[in-house]
């Protein structure tokens, strides 16, 4: 009985408080944002995916939030076009190989390229270092480190290192991500 | 109800005057959240409807349009993605980076998507697809070609035809998942292969549109293949089902073909193969007949057609096919009726006999509501009728060439032309008709045609003559087309001294030397000329012709002084009268525009020296105007069958080439074309700046259909003679390399006579894409003209090849392979370049002499008849007859024809020919030739030993 109540003001809650938000993930190519933006949405791990020509659109719903993701392909001639898809976003979600130590490089540039751009001033970014299942993957610090991310100081930036194959840290992103959807970007200082 | 209509055309309104930018600035909407489906759909509709309409976007707004489109991907609205795939494939050529949807519109596709998504998807995805992504999405289109729903099966099939141009390999993998989408699974013999085929029957047989588009792209994938094509045609049409296992999936067997749209594809397709392999002609008649007979109007209508357009049917054939659209002409449906009097007024050009027993219901359509069936219906009518129907006819057309359009009165105008030399009894009506028409009101076009059918009635004499020329004097009198006028005054100027009153025509012009424009009034001055210059023109009409002239003088125009001032000079003697105003040859046209073409081009060419008439050969007025009567004639032709079945590539190839072969050796418009081919070969460039003759026509070496198509054309140098081999590789999964001709000399005169130089191979021979080799030899002693017969063997190197592509396989060497050809043969006849030479048979003849003279009589006992002898003695001798006319012998017993020619280009040499005829002794024919080189007069004689 008590649970039947308990749903129903649930969704007289979601109702009156459901809420939208807008995220879009970038970041090089073979990064797994397609792969996090699956088991965010399904919650499982599915491995071996083709490179996203483009991008793909998601809806997904956690608790009263409903969260509309654009995943962007991360290969160089789609990189040109994130900023068109980042612009009025919620947060922008930037994934990064931690294991991949060639590319960290390749990735910093591009990070903060896209934070150069003035259409993006304020939005707050998430910089996740996927798949710390690896051995040889970056923890946070090294990560905040290789991407300088102490010298952004006009914007929210935090940093998580994730592993969307074990799903570590997941509800970490999630729980960041949902914090953020009440957030008008306009009112942020 | 009202209200709602009075919405809509306001809605209509209201996209009539869409604005552009506007537009584009409300493109905005697209990037709000949260979607708007309704209003952006609205907006979409608005975007297609600009750019259906024509507008132009700039790159720039396309791109930002298309980004802003593919926020729209969030909504998952049914109604508004679908105008999404649409926009997006409207965009998919103006905008950068539309690759940006390919994992949205791949997700989409996906079987587990709603079938709306997935087949605008499938469509929308083809269109923006990169050919090297291609293998990504293989699976999914693989298998939706084989979807049973229509919707779905049919976007993939479409979109695979699309793809099909851009990745020919990857689509061509995809043969037997369009097979059995063809072969369709609502067949019995599919059950055991397909689990679900009770439901799969029940959607096959509401929707076969599938069938259509999948017989199209079986087509394309096989098209090079000639035996597949023809499988296609025999399993599909029943005839092969018998050994149907061709099909990998197997739905082969029986005559399957549903749909109609489809049926009338195969029909096409058996024609083209009929084209192809004549062999199969008989067998595929007779599918032929049994589509006449098929329940679908459509089909039987396509297949009459085919055999109307078919050179190789038969009577009784067409007869059927006549039949056939005879049921169709009383149809209900205006749409039918005019595909059948269409088919049959295009039969009737040909074969007008066979179209008559159609007469009656032609009749009928005469007062049809539709106008345009009437127009053919009267057309076609014309062609058959006899005399008495004629008059009818002519009384019936001028009741309705009011409501008519243009172009319909073009091809009555045109009808009431070919009539008039069917029928010279009718001469007066034909002319009051078409005097009525000028006096309507009529476009340009209309009014040319109507004036040349007067023309003709003038130029074909006979009592209707003075009349037409009359009609055409009153036409000019008030003619708002320049043009039209000028055409006129140039015809009467042609035609009006010859008659019984000229000054009549000359009062008419120059009227218009009074009233007209300049170009008009230049015109009329050269008419006036010609009446002054005419042999016929009395002292009192060339004093008159003068005074008026000579108030030419003070026109305003310069063109017309001019013009007044050189025709006064020139009609002042007969000398000068008879050299430039009555000069009965013209120009080789095609030949001279060629010459002034190259000494234009050449920078140094007007140092050297004037451009020399004298390298461009004359024609009579009379061929040239054959010619044009060809040309029309081809032109009319073209404009008719242009639609027609068979329009395949191989088509006109083939219809130009039995044009060329048909044209008798009067003037060579072809020569100047080899000229150029020869002087791009370095090797050939060295004997001479441009060979002295060129042969008229191409000798086939090989029959017309075999593996290789081999056709001869020599040219005659200064020294050397040059073979050009034109070779034709018919087999599309073969290259040839290394082609080339070895000549050897069939006795030792010839190899004593001409002696090998050298010899240009062709490096790589694809299918289809002639090319030619060259063969040069020096003769040896310039003074004799060699005669000499060579075997001919085809040498090459055969690789396998990718038929699509037409690129040799890797790593083939290929091998060596010859091929025999007839033999091919020099003489007399090479050397002697057809010309028309003025005044032939008396002037020239008389002035060449009789010192160059050579005569010789001959006793040709095998031709029985002097026609048949005379076209040998053309075809020897390959001059130019002087009269075209004297080719057709009036009288069986005895006749006489002149031919005229050039020697090596240089020479001129007249041929005298009589011939008589017994019964029992065959022809017998006394040859003279009289020519500024008298070796080529015994060259001459010589050829027809």
């Amino acid at each position: 009985m008590a649970s039947i109540l308990k749903a129903i003001l649930d969704w007289l809650r979601s109702l009156f408080w459901a809420e939208e938000m807008e995220l879009t993930l970038v970041g090089l190519q073979n990064s797994g944002k397609t792969t996090l933006v699956n088991v965010i949405a399904s919650g499982q791990f599915m491995e071996d995916m083709i490179p996203t020509v483009g991008f793909n659109m998601r809806k997904v719903t956690k608790g009263n939030v409903t969260m509309k993701l654009w995943d962007i392909g991360g290969q160089p001639r789609f990189r040109s076009m994130w900023e068109r898809y980042c612009r009025g976003v919620h947060a922008i979600v930037f994934v990064i190989d931690a294991a991949d130590h060639g590319k960290l490089d390749q990735a910093r540039a591009e990070l903060w390229s896209l934070l150069e751009k003035p259409q993006l001033g304020n939005i707050p970014v998430l910089v996740l270092g996927n798949k710390n299942d690896l051995d040889e993957a970056l923890t946070v610090d090294q990560l905040i480190e290789a991407m300088n991310l102490q010298a952004i100081t006009s914007r929210e930036v935090a940093c998580y290192s994730i592993s969307a194959k074990n799903q570590i840290n997941i509800d970490l992103t999630l729980k960041w991500l949902i914090k953020h959807s009440s957030t008008p970007t306009s009112l942020m200082l | 109800m009202s209200r709602k209509k009075d919405e809509d055309s306001d809605e209509l309104g209201a996209l009539m005057n869409l604005d552009h930018s506007v537009v584009l600035q409300e493109a905005r909407v697209f990037n709000e959240t949260p979607v708007r489906p309704r209003h952006s759909r609205l907006l979409l509709a608005k975007i297609l409807f600009l750019l259906y309409r024509g507008d132009t976007m700039s790159t720039a707004e396309a791109t930002n349009l298309f980004f802003s489109i593919t926020k729209l991907f969030q909504c998952t609205d049914m109604s508004l993605r679908q105008m999404v795939y649409l926009t997006i494939r409207e965009l998919s050529t103006i905008s950068e980076d539309v690759i940006m949807v390919t994992s949205s519109l791949m997700k989409d596709m996906q079987p587990n998507s709603e079938i709306t998504y997935r087949a605008n998807a499938m469509r929308a995805l083809c269109k923006i697809i990169e050919p090297s992504m291609l293998p990504g999405i293989e699976r999914f289109l693989k298998s939706a070609i084989v979807e049973k729903t229509p919707s779905i099966a049919s976007a993939a099939l479409v979109s695979s035809l699309h793809l099909f141009g851009e990745a020919k390999d990857v689509v061509r993998r995809w043969g037997n998942e369009v097979s059995e989408a063809l072969g369709g699974k609502a067949v019995a013999q599919g059950s055991s292969f397909f689990g679900g085929s009770a439901s799969q029957r029940q959607v096959a047989s509401t929707s076969n549109i599938v069938q259509y588009h999948a017989l199209g792209l079986l087509y394309a994938i096989r098209q090079h293949d000639r035996v597949a094509v023809l499988k296609l045609v025999q399993s599909l049409s029943g005839q092969g089902g018998r050994g149907g296992g061709w099909m990998g999936g197997g739905g082969g067997g029986g005559s399957a073909l549903r749909s109609n749209a489809a049926q009338v594809m195969l029909v096409r397709y058996a024609v083209r193969v009929m084209e192809n392999d004549p062999g199969l002609t008989a067998q595929l008649h007779a599918l032929l007949e049994e589509w006449l007979k098929h329940r679908s109007d459509m089909v039987s209508l396509e297949a009459a057609r085919a055999v109307c357009q078919l050179g190789s049917a038969t009577g009784g054939q067409v007869a059927a096919a006549v039949g056939a659209l005879q049921v169709f002409l009383s149809s209900p449906r205006a749409a039918v009726r005019f595909a059948a009097i269409r088919t049959l007024n295009a039969l009737a050009r040909t074969q007008a006999a066979a179209v008559a027993p159609c007469n009656v219901d032609m009749e009928g359509l005469i007062t049809d509501s539709n106008r345009s069936v009437a127009t053919f219906a009267i057309t076609t009518l014309l062609k058959t009728g006899n005399e008495a129907s004629v008059e009818r006819l002519m009384k019936q057309m001028q009741g309705f060439m009011s409501e008519i359009s243009d172009e319909f009165k073009i091809v009555v105008a045109e009808a009431v032309r070919s009539l008039c030399a069917k029928f010279p009894s009718k001469h007066g009506l034909f002319l009051g008709f078409l005097a009525g028409v000028l006096r309507d009101e009529g476009g340009f076009e209309f009014k040319r045609a109507a004036i040349e059918a007067v023309m003709d009635l003038a130029r074909q004499g006979g009592e209707s003559r003075e009349a037409a020329l009359a009609q055409l004097c009153e036409f000019i009198e008030d003619c708002e087309f320049s043009k039209l006028s000028v055409r006129v005054l140039h015809f009467l100027g042609d035609e009006g001294p010859a008659t019984a009153r000229p000054s009549v025509y000359i009062r008419h012009i120059y009227n218009r030397v009074v009233l007209e424009n300049a170009v008009v009034r230049a015109a009329a001055v050269s008419a006036l000329a010609k009446f002054g210059a005419a042999p016929r023109a009395d002292a009192a009409l060339q004093r008159s012709v003068r005074v008026l002239l000579t108030r030419c003088l003070d026109d305003r125009d310069d063109e017309v002084r001019d013009r007044a001032a050189w025709a006064l000079r020139m009609t002042a003697a007969d000398a000068t009268r008879a050299k430039y105003v009555r000069d009965d040859s013209t120009f080789s046209l095609p030949v001279l525009e060629r010459r002034l073409v190259e000494y234009c081009a050449d920078a140094g060419a007007a140092a050297r020296g004037r451009f020399s008439f004298g390298a461009v050969p004359r024609v009579s007025r009379a061929q040239e105007a054959d010619a044009r009567q060809r040309e029309r004639l081809d032109a009319m032709d073209a404009v008719l069958t242009g639609s027609a079945v068979s329009a395949g590539p191989a088509a006109p190839a083939t219809a130009s080439a039995a044009a060329a072969a048909a044209e008798p050796a009067t003037f060579s418009a072809a020569a100047p074309l080899y000229a150029a081919q020869l002087a791009a070969i370095p090797a050939l460039a060295a004997l001479g700046a441009q060979p002295l003759v060129s042969s008229a026509r191409a000798v086939a070496l090989t029959e017309a259909e075999t593996e290789y198509v081999v056709r001869c054309v020599k040219h005659v140098y200064e020294h050397h003679v040059v073979f050009q081999f034109d070779v034709t590789n018919t087999i599309a999964e073969q290259v040839l390399e290394q082609v080339e001709v070895a000549m050897e000399p069939a006795d030792d005169d010839a190899a004593a006579a001409l002696r090998p130089v050298v010899a240009v191979p062709i490096p790589e021979l694809r299918f289809d894409a002639p090319a030619s080799a060259y063969v040069a030899f020096e003769r040896v002693d310039p003074a004799v003209v060699p005669v000499a017969a060579f075997a001919c063997t085809l040498r090459f190197v055969v690789k396998e090849c990718d038929p699509a592509t037409g690129a040799p396989e890797d790593g083939d060497d290929g091998f060596e392979d010859e091929y025999s050809l007839e033999p091919a043969d020099v003489g007399a006849a090479d050397f002697m370049e057809p010309a028309y030479l003025p005044d032939a048979a008396a002037g020239l003849w008389d002035a060449l002499g009789a010192d160059s003279e050579a005569v010789e009589t001959f006793a040709l006992a095998s031709f029985d008849s002097i026609e048949d002898c005379l076209a040998r003695v053309c075809e020897l001798l390959a001059m130019s007859p002087a009269d075209p006319a004297a080719l057709k012998p009036r009288s069986k017993a005895a006749h006489q024809a002149v031919f005229t020619g050039k020697w090596l280009g240089r020479a001129r040499t007249v041929a005298r020919t009589r011939m008589t005829y017994q019964k029992g002794s065959g022809v017998t024919m006394e040859l003279a030739v009289r020519s500024e080189d008298a070796d080529a007069s015994e060259a001459v004689v010589g050829a027809i030993a």
